[in-house]
Parts: structure tokens; sequence; C-alpha cells
């Protein structure tokens, strides 16, 4: 493959934000919550659902906001998008 | 949305630039580091330095963890996909920083299977569902990465998966900016903290900056009216001659940080003595590793890897816009031999680095400045 072929980063991350490489988070909430796998099924702003890692906050339940970065809930967020509890 | 829209707003933005210009003292040049890239990514995107005065400078810090990968690290993760039967997974910017012959992506082309992945989950439910084939993870980020590394790696071990590794490239934040507080070539009056790194780390680890260096730090969120907030409280520690540690983001951020995820990294890895960091050399204590109870998922001891220290092209000065000595387009190759599409350097391969962000969002400035 040339690099001029090479795609754009927008193109590699599917938006013009990676969330993954960046120091970000995206605000989820919790649809389905597996207590002993510690995982949990979220759903994005966006509608999409992906499986998320729940080891870093206590008692989580469907409903609850959670911040993921990489797949994994590193913060519990209020009804109102601020920090509830880590 | 809550917590979106209203640090959007024009009129608070306005409001808050009108602030800023009331703080600064005319005839004093003010220089601020933004640690994060994603505080990079926002800052061109929506704007923020046109709202600034003049005398009131953002330099751009070394916190986008794809930029400060060295060629050799991408040249060992390649020679690990060219292994037989590896599949190795990474995350998609990862996938376009040069090595000394070439990308992760045009490994791929030439038959490596390399895959992106979104976490550190999507790689190991790739061995779980390939028993017959190893499958590496080439894990990047800074601290709040790292945890959902370190959970993966647990979640590999509970599941007797012997068919995973990770090759550990997670760097920490503290040493590079000790680094460029001792540079001789760089005056600073200000950090701009990271917002999501802080959420693990917490605000304490950033005491030493105002403690031994004398300069104020407010940690900040990631939209525009976060981070204008955030150069609001820094000027006004200046003016009334404070000098701390402010939590611009308390709603994301508390005091101590994510205490479970700490001491999950404290099991899963430890300190590398030092740790390669492009533009910037070695630091100390800078780099992780995994643990010696996690040494039999690590992929460089799992794989032959070349180890070799490989120079930066010469052509490029990612090293210098990293430590914030030059502006991206001050750099010999911006925007000509160097671009998203062809790029040479990595801080124009990540979105949060800073070339990519001020090509991509960067023009009108660019054409004001040179005007």
């Amino acid at each position: 493959m040339s690099a001029a072929s090479l795609p754009a980063p927008d193109t590699v991350c599917g938006s013009t934000h990676c969330i993954t490489c960046g120091d970000d988070g995206e605000p989820m909430v919790v649809l389905k919550v597996d207590d002993e796998l510690g995982l949990a099924v979220c759903g994005g702003d966006d509608g999409e659902r992906s499986t998320v890692e729940i080891a870093l906050i206590d008692l989580v339940s469907p409903g609850d906001r959670l911040l993921v970065h990489a797949g994994t809930a590193i913060a519990r967020l209020d009804a109102e998008g601020a920090i509830a509890q880590t | 949305m809550k917590f979106v829209d209203e640090f959007r707003d024009a009129e608070l933005g306005r409001a808050l630039a009108g602030e800023i210009l009331s703080l600064v003292e005319p005839g004093r040049h003010y220089k601020f580091m933004e640690v994060c890239g994603g505080h990079t990514h926002s800052i061109y995107k929506y704007g923020v330095d046109d709202l600034l005065p003049a005398n009131v400078e953002l330099v751009h810090g070394p916190g986008c963890p794809v930029c400060v990968i060295p060629m050799g690290r991408v040249d060992d993760g390649i020679a690990i996909a060219h292994n037989d039967g590896v599949i190795f997974t990474c995350f998609g910017d990862m996938m376009r920083v040069p090595g000394s012959e070439g990308s992760l992506l045009e490994a791929k082309a030439a038959g490596a299977d390399i895959r992106m992945v979104y976490s550190p989950l999507d790689a190991l439910r790739i061995a779980r569902e390939n028993p017959d084939r190893e499958v590496v993870f080439f894990a990047i980020g800074f601290e709040t990465t790292a945890p959902s590394t370190a959970l993966t790696l647990k979640r590999a071990r509970m599941e007797k998966l012997e068919n995973f590794s990770v090759m550990c490239s997670h760097v920490t934040i503290v040493p590079p900016l000790k680094a460029l507080l001792e540079s001789p070539d760089l005056r600073l009056d200000g950090f701009i903290g990271p917002g999501h790194v802080s959420t693990i780390v917490g605000a304490r680890p950033f005491e030493f900056i105002p403690a031994d260096y004398g300069k104020p730090v407010a940690i900040a969120g990631f939209e525009p009216l976060d981070i204008l907030q955030a150069i609001v409280m820094i000027l006004k520690q200046l003016e009334e001659g404070r000098c701390e540690v402010e939590n611009e983001y308390k709603r994301v951020v508390p005091y101590e940080g994510n205490l479970k995820a700490l001491e999950v990294m404290g099991e899963v890895f430890e300190l590398r003595p030092h740790f390669e960091w492009r533009g910037l050399g070695f630091i100390s204590h800078s780099g992780l590793k995994l643990s010696a109870a996690y040494a039999d998922l690590d992929a460089e001891l799992r794989f032959n890897v070349p180890g070799v220290r490989v120079a930066d092209p010469k052509a490029c000065q990612c090293g210098e816009v990293l430590k914030g000595v030059i502006k991206p387009w001050e750099c010999k190759v911006f925007g000509t031999g160097c671009t998203p599409e062809r790029p040479i350097g990595t801080c124009m391969v990540s979105s949060e680095g800073a070339c990519a962000a001020y090509y991509n969002y960067g023009r009108f400035a660019r054409e004001r400045e040179v005007v």
C-alpha cells in the first residue's frame, strides 16, 4: 500500500476524535449488567451499544450513567452528568 | 445535552474571553501548556485560541499517547505481528504511526494479521474466538487507558487464556512534565492539567508543579468553556500571587482519583527504569511494563523483538513541537512533506496530535497570524 492511499485519521477511528487514543471519556447509560462477569451493556448518546468493564465502579445498575474510556468505566456520573462516585 | 451544550455556549465563552482580557497585564507574555492531546484537539476544533488576547499563548504538551511512541517501538510491534499465527491488535491511530520501515497499516497490507480494536476487551474477545492463534494487544496510553489494559490482563488470567499477551507501551504523565519543567529552552507560566488522566490519578500528583517549580495548575475538562475557565483560574492565581493545583473539572475529577483503578494498576504493572519518548528522549520511570506476576502475558518476553532504538527522521521536528518550542506550522515539513495522509512524524498522525489538530482546524488562525 502506498503512503498516499493511507486513510486519514477520521476514517481509521470512525470519527474526527479518537476516544481511545486521546485522554477522552464517553458518557454512557447502563442498559444491562452481568454481575458474574463484571460487565455491562451500555448505550452511548449516539445510540451505539458496547460491552463495558465495570470493575472500577461500585454497584452498577441499569440506568446509571458512566464515563467510559477504552471500554472501561472510569467514573460514575450523576443524572446531571457530573461525577457521583468512583 | 447536560454538561455539553452549556459548556459550548458562545455567549458564556465571550464573557470568559472578556474576563481573560481583564486579567492579563499589558506587556506581559503568558505561556500556558495544555498537557493533554484532547485539549489540543478541542482548542483547535472550537477555535479557543482565537478568543485569547495576543499575549496569551497556548503551548501544546506531550499528552497525546500516540505522538510520543518512538519509531523503535513501532518496529517492535511490526516484528511481533509478522510472526506466524499472530493476530496483532491496536487502537486505530496507532496503525498509522511510521516505523523505520513503514507503519502497522502497511505491514497489514503486506500480509500481517493486524486488526484495529476499540478497547483491550475487544482484543481479548478475538483471543477467545481464535484459540489456535496468538493474540497480542499493543497497549498505549496514559493513566486513563492503563486500568483498562490491567483489568483485561486480570480477566485473561482468570479465564486462563494462554494465547493472549500485551505489548505494554503505557506511559505516565508526571515524569515528562518534570522533564519539561527542567528543560532550559522552555519557559511556562502555568499548566492546564489533563482531564481524564486526573479522573484516575486525582489532583494530588500535580502538586509538585506549584510546590517545586512555582507554576499554577488548573485541571480542565474538554469543552471550550472548560479550557477558557481554566485559563481564567491560572491568570487569577498569577494576579493574586497564589500558586496551587485547582480543579476546574470537579464534575468528573475527584481529588483522590479512582482508588480501585490505581490499585489494579499497581498489581498488574511496574515502572520501567526508563522509557523512550519521541522527541523527548529517555525519561526515567515514565513507562509501564507488566509486573512479575503477569510476566507470562508480556508479549515482549513471549516473542523476539528487535528492541532497537531508531532515530526520528531528520526532517521531523516533532520533538520541538512536543516540547512546545516551536508551533506545528513552524516545522520545516508541516503541511508539505508531512500531512495527515502522509505523516512523517507522529504529531501528524493522531487526531490529538498538535500538528494534525492544527492542520485540520487551524488554517484560519495561521492565515491571521501570517497577515
